[in-house]
């Protein structure tokens, strides 16, 4: 009973068994039923019919010579023949010539009777056939003969046959039951195989594991092959994905091996020449002071040239300097301590102001800005910063410069604003990249790698740096530095 | 209903609802026709004829003709004769011979002997004459009882349907070649 509830295929299978073979035991019962009892009528009717046709002969001499006893003595033969309860020979006319009856007190009343031309008939009155048979002697009716039968005894014979059949029919149906369960095996076995496969490859992504394959070599062998083989490709694909993957990390690292030692090369070649180029410069450039100190008979024309000469020697000293912050900014290692960020900036401004007299620029700085970072580094941006913002309000009537704060979710965000010329905010990406610059060396002069510089001590603090402005009417820059400074 | 009356008037016997004695008789006679054969005797030739015979004064009048007309038995005609003298019964096959015979009966079943003809008659003592068969009253239905040992004497054979019907058999069984 468990397997007949059991959604599963074997509780289907059996459920499927019992109804087909239930139904077709039921309905051969039942054929074999109504063909016995068709038969077995059929078969009283044959009998009495022969009885009525024997009861007939022997009644001719008895009908033409008129004597009733002997046809009564036929008739009384009728006593071997249990199921016949009541015979008549009648003449012509219908008069009663010979009577039997098993019982006495029977007196059945003939309502049926043979009609004009029949040669034999019967009637089926509820348990009882009646049959009638013409008594002929050369061509000449002598009379008739009706048998009365009681079909009891077929009744009785059906129930018989019925109740073996139903005995029959249970023991088939038991054994059917035990060849289904023995045979069920045959196709749910290697389903539920499959299905436990399936479920482990699904759950542990396990595609090492193979399916049992059945014996035989039907729908479901080619069904578990196919399973198998699915797993067979999936596995080499995931081996073939496994390699590829391992090959390319190992490509990634290699490359990144040796773009690192490229760069550092790169790094420590621009620092060295650089640093080389600076002692050369260095003599260019106080060569040039002591010629223009010392040639008072000069032409005016010597002179210029002479002056340009120094000019371009310190711009060059401000580019290699430039260029060794910036190698310093990627190479020197990071010592992080507290640092006072307001005071750096003041300190700054305070410069830059001493550097050029007579400028009046209105100066904002927010107190208590303190952050965990390299100073020297954190030193480099702001001078770049502030620096910038004193260059691009050199022009501006009313020169404005703000240092500030201020708490944002992801931490504290630093700004520098001016309200000088600004820049172009569909450049704005360009503003980080080294050697590139929004305005032109006549307007403001300078390197172009100054923001670069900002731009990598920041990403090495952590942090992030980004600009807004609108040409003309200043230009904010913004800076997070994370507070940890996990960062190399 | 029309249909058995008509098979009654076929039948003959019962054409009337209480029939004569004479009537009856002259059916049996009919009858016992059908239910005897020689034994070796000639086939049946086409064409040959059944003689019923009545022997002496004629007590059964025209209800034998009736019975016997346009009828055969084994494919021959049946006449029906009435003869005077028991010389003339070598050409019957049934011969009734008359009650009012008497005491010619014994004669008459002497000169009879040793051909193949069927005896009958309604006389008392008929049997122990040495005839055949012999009617008789049971009741008011006419019966009829056979001499076994006569018929034996002849190569004729009785049916033994027939001698079922008898109400006495004298005699046993044929010794003969049936």
């Amino acid at each position: 009973m468990r397997l007949w509830n059991s959604p599963s295929i074997a509780g289907k299978l059996t459920r499927m068994n019992v109804m087909v073979s239930g139904t077709a035991l039921l309905c051969a019962y039942f054929a074999f039923l109504g063909y016995d009892l068709f038969t077995l009528r059929q078969d009283l009717i044959g009998s009495l019919s022969t009885e009525a046709a024997i009861v007939g002969a022997n009644s001719v001499t008895a009908l033409i010579f008129d004597d009733q006893q002997a046809a009564e003595s036929t008739l009384s033969a009728m006593r071997q023949s249990p199921q016949i309860e009541w015979a008549v020979v009648l003449r012509p006319d219908g008069a009663r010539f010979a009577q039997y009856s098993r019982d006495k007190s029977l007196k059945p009343a003939m309502r049926d009777s043979l009609r004009p031309g029949e040669r034999w008939g019967y009637w089926i009155r509820g348990r009882n056939i009646l049959l009638g048979r013409r008594i002929e002697f050369e061509g000449k009716e002598l009379g008739s003969v009706y048998l009365l039968a009681e079909t009891s005894g077929l009744l009785h014979s059906a129930l018989q046959f019925g109740l073996l059949s139903a005995v029959i029919l249970l023991l088939c149906f038991a054994i059917a039951l035990l060849v289904t369960s023995a045979t069920r095996n045959l196709v749910t076995a290697p389903l539920t195989g499959l299905a436990e496969t399936a479920q482990i490859v699904s759950r542990d992504r396990d595609y090492s594991v193979r399916a049992e394959m059945p014996r035989s070599s039907d729908e479901l062998a080619l069904l578990v092959s196919s399973f198998n083989e699915m797993l067979e490709q999936i596995q080499e694909r995931e081996r073939a994905l496994q390699h590829s993957r391992s090959i390319l990390e190992q490509r990634v690292q290699e490359r990144t091996a040796e773009l690192t030692a490229a760069n550092k090369e790169l790094e420590a070649f621009s620092y060295s020449v650089a640093h080389d180029l600076r002692g050369p410069l260095q003599h260019i450039s106080n060569i040039a002071f002591l010629l223009q100190a010392t040639m008072q008979e000069t032409r005016p024309q010597d002179r210029e040239l002479i002056g340009k000469l120094f000019e371009g020697s310190q711009k060059m000293a401000a580019l290699i300097d430039d260029l060794l912050n910036l190698s310093r900014a990627t190479s020197t290692p990071l010592h992080r301590a507290e640092v006072d960020l307001s005071e750096m900036a003041g300190e700054i401004l305070h410069n830059l102001q001493a550097e050029e007299h007579g400028r009046c620029v209105r100066c904002t700085i927010a107190a208590g800005a303190r952050a965990v970072a390299d100073e020297g580094l954190l030193h480099v941006v702001l001078q770049n910063l502030l620096g910038n913002a004193w260059k691009y309000t050199s022009k501006v009537e009313d020169a404005a410069i703000e240092f500030g704060l201020r708490l944002e979710q992801g931490g504290t965000v630093y700004f520098v604003r001016d309200n000088g010329a600004g820049f172009d905010p569909a450049y704005a990406d360009r503003l980080f990249r080294p050697f590139q610059r929004l305005h032109s060396q006549s307007e403001f002069p300078g390197t172009g790698v100054g923001l670069t510089t900002a731009f990598r001590i920041i990403a090495r603090h952590g942090g992030k740096i980004w600009a807004e402005s609108k040409p003309g009417e200043g230009a904010t820059f913004f800076f997070t530095l994370s507070g940890d400074g996990t960062s190399s | 209903m029309a249909a058995v009356w008509l098979c009654l008037l076929a039948s003959g016997a019962w054409a009337q609802a209480k029939p004569s004695e004479y009537e009856v008789k002259a059916a049996y006679l009919f009858n016992f026709g059908k239910f005897m054969r020689i034994v070796g005797g000639p086939a049946a030739q086409s064409g040959s004829v059944f003689n019923i015979c009545i022997l002496g004064r004629d007590p059964i009048g025209r209800a034998m003709d009736e019975i016997a007309d346009n009828e055969s038995i084994d494919g021959r005609r049946v006449h029906v004769l009435r003869i005077a003298d028991a010389t003339q019964a070598h050409n019957c096959d049934i011969v009734f011979i008359s009650p009012y015979e008497g005491a010619a009966i014994r004669e008459d079943l002497a000169i009879i002997a040793g051909t193949n003809v069927l005896t009958v008659s309604d006389a008392p003592d008929f049997l122990e004459l040495g005839g055949m068969i012999q009617f008789l009253f049971q009741g008011d239905h006419v019966r009829f009882a056979v001499n076994l040992d006569a018929v034996n004497r002849t190569k004729l054979v009785l049916s033994s349907e027939l001698l079922r019907v008898a109400v006495s058999i004298k005699g046993g069984p044929p010794g003969g070649p049936q």
